[in-house]
């Protein structure tokens, strides 16, 4: 287990210092990417919180609860960014075009891989600032109360929101190891899916909308839900937390056992991308 | 041609699951805002609902997208160049091929169930419906501009297709009033974004089909961007052409 430990931090020291690298090809690629997932984070964002100070809050949200949410919902998508970069999130592609085989060639476990090879730092850390930027003034606005115990919530509810966007991912995504040709990009509509709508506000609805954004499609895990729970406007938070827990695991389980399904598939097949040649078909 | 763009991808339906997502939630949002606020400005509450359905049904026309970033992407430019047709002509037929694959499986769909949302679709009078029209059309010509305009830019810059085109998305979305109306927009921000060519892409038609702008000055103000964006996009296309070869062209 520690050397486990050991192994994934000296990979992350390897990852971070390549990425570091690949910015520092010039002030021109640096400031392209880094504008680039800033502005892109920001204007995720904005929408809802121009309605928000429009209209000094949006139904039972007020304004500074409007901001929490939105950090919340920019602070996952960021440490996804950080965490999962280079296709990690969108295994689709990774599946879809072949290149599943360059990590399974490397003398560790999949899931090592998996878990260290797209730290990015640097090049995803774009919405990090505005994320944390929004959570600290929403934070001085609503006056919280934080207690070691509330810090313990919030990252145990960003770690449930990022298990969930990448179990959804992974489950749609492991659709390309059957069809890798038709589900190569199907992990950009699945992330388009979750966060264009996790920025909103989903107390509007109500029945079969409501239920399918918290299960089917699980936008409202992302940041609404966690976001209620954290501020209070749901009770009691034991019981919101609960819920989010179960439903991550739950998330990741259906995503292990489709993704190795696919994978035991994958190991009869291979890829079918590539011509004897070397050019993608 | 175009229906093979759902042949070969059948998971369009993603898509189109998003798009109908979008609708009830901005939907839910407008209603939870605006109920029981009869004067909050802007437009009422039936207009809104209205303006935001039809921006999807619509969504295509307003936040248009060519083949041109795929081409890119895929360094294709060069078979385009050998063809016996000019490249916008190209670009436009492949887009309105697949605009009317979409409007059929997606649109017209919509349209259909918009009782079921307690939306209603119909414009704002005969007279806005007609103008509309000619809007919508003013919008495709400006829309048509900034995808050539962009992807010139692109090139010029030397930079990755998907980062312009995200960069580009997230810039327009907000700024040309297809997800939110302009009217709604705080510090005055809307009345500035409306000038500006974004928005004569999906505010302007929208907001004559709801019978919320001065139609003689949203189609004007798309006629003046429509006639000084072509020349702006033609010139930067040609001046960075020989650039292309790193596109595959």
């Amino acid at each position: 287990m520690a050397e486990h430990v050991r192994r994934v931090l000296r990979l992350w020291q390897l990852y971070a210092t390549m990425d570091l690298l690949y910015l520092a090809r010039g002030p021109q690629v640096a400031i392209t990417f880094y504008v680039s997932d800033f502005v892109t984070g920001v204007a995720a964002v904005t929408a809802t919180f121009l309605l928000a100070e429009r209209f000094d809050g949006i139904g039972p949200w007020t304004r500074a609860q409007i901001l929490f949410l939105l950090g919340y919902s920019l602070l996952v998508r960021a440490l996804i960014d950080i965490f999962f970069n280079y296709n990690l999130a969108f295994i689709s592609r990774r599946i879809g075009r072949g290149q599943l085989d360059h990590v399974l060639i490397q003398p560790q476990p999949l899931w090592m891989a998996l878990l260290t090879e797209g730290f990015a730092p640097v090049t995803g850390s774009g919405m990090l600032l505005p994320g944390l930027g929004l959570l600290i003034w929403s934070g001085r606005e609503l006056q919280l109360a934080v207690s070691p115990a509330w810090w313990g919530l919030f990252a145990a509810n960003v770690l449930a929101s990022i298990a969930i966007v990448l179990a959804f991912e992974y489950t749609w995504g492991s659709l390309a190891f059957w069809a890798p040709r038709a589900a190569e990009e199907i992990n950009s509509d699945s992330w388009r899916l979750l966060t264009q709508l996790a920025p909103f506000p989903l107390d509007g609805l109500a029945g079969l909308a409501l239920v399918s954004l918290v299960t089917i499609v699980p936008v409202g895990l992302v940041a609404w839900y966690p976001s209620r729970a954290l501020l209070g406007i749901d009770s009691p938070v034991w019981a919101a937390e609960l819920a989010l827990t179960l439903s991550a695991v739950a998330f990741a389980a259906l995503a292990v056992w489709l993704f190795t399904r696919g994978l035991r598939h994958y190991g009869h097949t291979g890829s079918t991308r590539y011509l004897d040649y070397g050019h993608r078909r | 041609m175009s229906a093979g763009v759902i042949g070969d991808s059948p998971l369009f339906v993603l898509e189109y699951a998003l798009r109908v997502l979008r609708v009830l939630v901005l939907l839910s949002l407008w209603r939870m805002i605006l109920e029981g606020r009869p004067s909050s400005g802007g437009m009422p509450l039936g207009s809104v609902l209205t303006y935001t359905l039809i921006s999807e049904v619509f969504a295509q026309q307003l936040q248009l997208r060519t083949t041109l970033r795929d081409a890119f992407w895929e360094g294709t430019l060069v078979i385009r160049f050998l063809r016996p047709m000019g490249l916008v002509r190209q670009l436009s037929a492949e887009m309105l091929g697949r605009w009317a694959i979409h409007f059929a499986l997606f649109s017209l769909p919509l349209l259909a169930v918009t009782p079921l949302l307690g939306v209603d679709p119909r414009p704002a009078s005969p007279t806005a419906a007609a103008l509309f029209g000619l809007s919508l059309t003013l919008a495709v010509a400006v829309g048509l501009a900034l995808d050539v305009f962009f992807g010139a830019l692109t090139v010029a810059l030397e930079q990755p297709v998907w980062v312009i085109d995200y960069l580009r998305g997230a810039v327009g979305t907000l700024l040309s009033g297809s997800l939110l109306p302009l009217a709604y927009y705080p510090w005055g921000l809307g009345d500035a974004f409306s000038w500006l060519p974004f928005a004569a892409m999906a505010w302007a038609p929208l907001a004559i089909f709801t019978g919320t702008g001065d139609a003689t000055v949203l189609l004007a103000s798309q006629v003046v961007w429509a006639v000084a964006l072509w020349p702006i996009a033609d010139w930067l296309w040609r001046a960075n052409r020989e650039k292309l070869v790193g596109y595959g062209g």
